[in-house]
C-alpha cells in the first residue's frame, strides 16, 4: 500500500466538505465541487487506505455518562516515564496521555463518571503505578473550545 | 451537564459510526435489525441532543510534523471567563478549558513551528489584561489519545444528517 502520497487540493476540499458534514453523500460533494460521485469515493478510500483520514462519528463525554474531566500532569522518578505513561494509558478513565516537556513529564487527561468516583481513582489507580513522585491534578470545569479534527490514526484492526 | 440516558441501540448505533460514519442507513439497520427510519431518527437525535457530531479526522502523524502543546495560563479570577473567550476566539488554538488547579485555565494547540507556539504563548495570550503567568508543555510522545470521545462545542451540535 502506498501510504506516502501528498494530499492534493482535490483531496483536500473533500477533506473540508466531510469536517463540515461526514455523512454527507458522494454526490452531495460531488455536485458541490464539481467532481463525479465516483472520483469522491475513490478519494476518500484512497485517503482511508492510507491512514491519512477516517470520516467518524465522534462521541461527547456525555453520552458515555462522564460528567466530570481532569487533567493531571505528572513528575516520574526512578523509572523511564514512557513505561509510567504506557501503564497509565491502560487505565480506561484515562482519554490521552502524553510525555511533555517543561517542569512535568507526563500529561494525562482522566475522565470520570462523577466526583465520588475521585478518591478511589486517586488512591487505588493512580497511586499504585510505580515511578510517580507527585501529580498535580487540574479539574476542568467548563470547556469553551475543544475542535477534534486532527489526531493520531492508527491502522484499522485487521487491515 | 445532566447525563442523557442512552439505551442499547443508541449505544450500538455510536459504535458502528464512531468506526466509520459514511456507513449507509440502510446498512445500519438491516446490520441492527431495526428500520431505516428508527436509524435516521436515532441519529438526529443524538446530533441535537450534542451526544454525536460527524466529522473527517484527517492523521496528527502526517501533517506536515504537526506537534500538540499544552499550555497552562494563570489569570485573574474575577475575569476568568472574559479572558478564556479571548483566547477560544485565536484560530490557533485548539482547546480552551476552565480549570481548577495550578491552572485556571488550560489551552490545547497543535502548531508546525516553535516559534508559532512562543508567538501564541508570548504575543497572544500573555498579553492579555488579567493574564499574569504562562507555562508551555510540548508533547514529544503521545502515548494514548482516544480521538472518539470529545466535548461536543455548542458550535458543532446542529449539523443535518441525511446521510444515506
Amino acid at each position: 500500500m502506498n501510504d506516502n502520497f501528498v494530499l492534493d487540493e482535490v483531496d483536500r476540499a473533500i477533506v473540508q466538505q466531510l469536517r463540515d458534514n461526514g455523512r454527507a453523500t458522494n454526490q452531495q460533494i460531488a455536485e458541490t465541487l464539481g467532481l463525479t460521485a465516483a472520483t469522491v469515493s475513490s478519494r476518500i478510500r484512497r485517503m482511508e487506505d492510507a491512514n491519512k483520514l477516517r470520516v467518524v462519528a465522534v462521541s461527547d463525554f456525555a453520552a458515555h455518562g462522564y460528567n466530570m474531566l481532569m487533567q493531571v500532569a505528572i513528575e516520574v522518578d526512578g523509572r523511564p516515564a514512557t513505561e509510567v505513561a504506557t501503564e497509565l494509558a491502560e487505565l480506561p478513565e484515562v482519554f490521552a496521555a502524553h510525555l511533555v516537556t517543561g517542569r512535568h513529564d507526563i500529561d494525562i487527561l482522566i475522565a470520570l463518571h462523577d466526583s465520588d468516583e475521585l478518591p478511589d481513582f486517586l488512591q487505588h489507580k493512580l497511586a499504585p503505578v510505580r515511578g510517580i513522585r507527585t501529580i498535580v491534578p487540574s479539574i476542568v470545569t467548563d470547556v469553551l473550545k475543544y475542535k477534534f479534527d486532527v489526531a493520531p490514526i492508527e491502522a484499522r484492526e485487521g487491515e | 451537564m445532566t447525563a442523557p440516558t442512552l439505551d442499547q441501540l443508541d449505544r450500538q448505533l455510536i459504535d458502528i459510526l464512531a468506526h466509520d460514519a459514511r456507513v449507509s442507513n440502510r446498512k445500519i439497520a438491516a446490520d441492527l435489525g431495526v428500520t431505516e427510519g428508527t436509524v435516521r431518527g436515532r441519529i438526529k437525535r443524538l446530533q441535537q441532543d450534542g451526544l454525536i457530531a460527524f466529522t473527517a479526522i484527517t492523521s496528527l502523524r502526517l501533517e506536515d510534523s504537526v506537534k500538540l502543546a499544552i499550555i497552562g495560563v494563570q489569570a485573574e479570577y474575577a475575569r476568568l471567563r472574559p479572558i478564556a473567550e479571548q483566547i477560544a476566539a485565536f484560530p490557533n488554538v485548539d482547546a480552551v478549558m476552565i480549570a481548577m488547579g495550578r491552572f485556571n485555565i488550560l489551552v490545547v494547540c497543535l502548531f508546525s513551528e516553535l516559534d508559532r507556539l512562543y508567538a501564541l504563548a508570548s504575543d497572544q495570550i500573555l498579553v492579555i489584561d488579567g493574564v499574569h503567568h504562562v507555562e508551555t508543555s510540548i508533547a514529544v510522545k503521545t502515548v494514548k489519545y482516544n480521538s472518539r470521545v470529545v466535548r461536543i462545542a455548542e458550535a458543532e451540535r446542529v449539523v443535518d444528517a441525511d446521510g444515506g
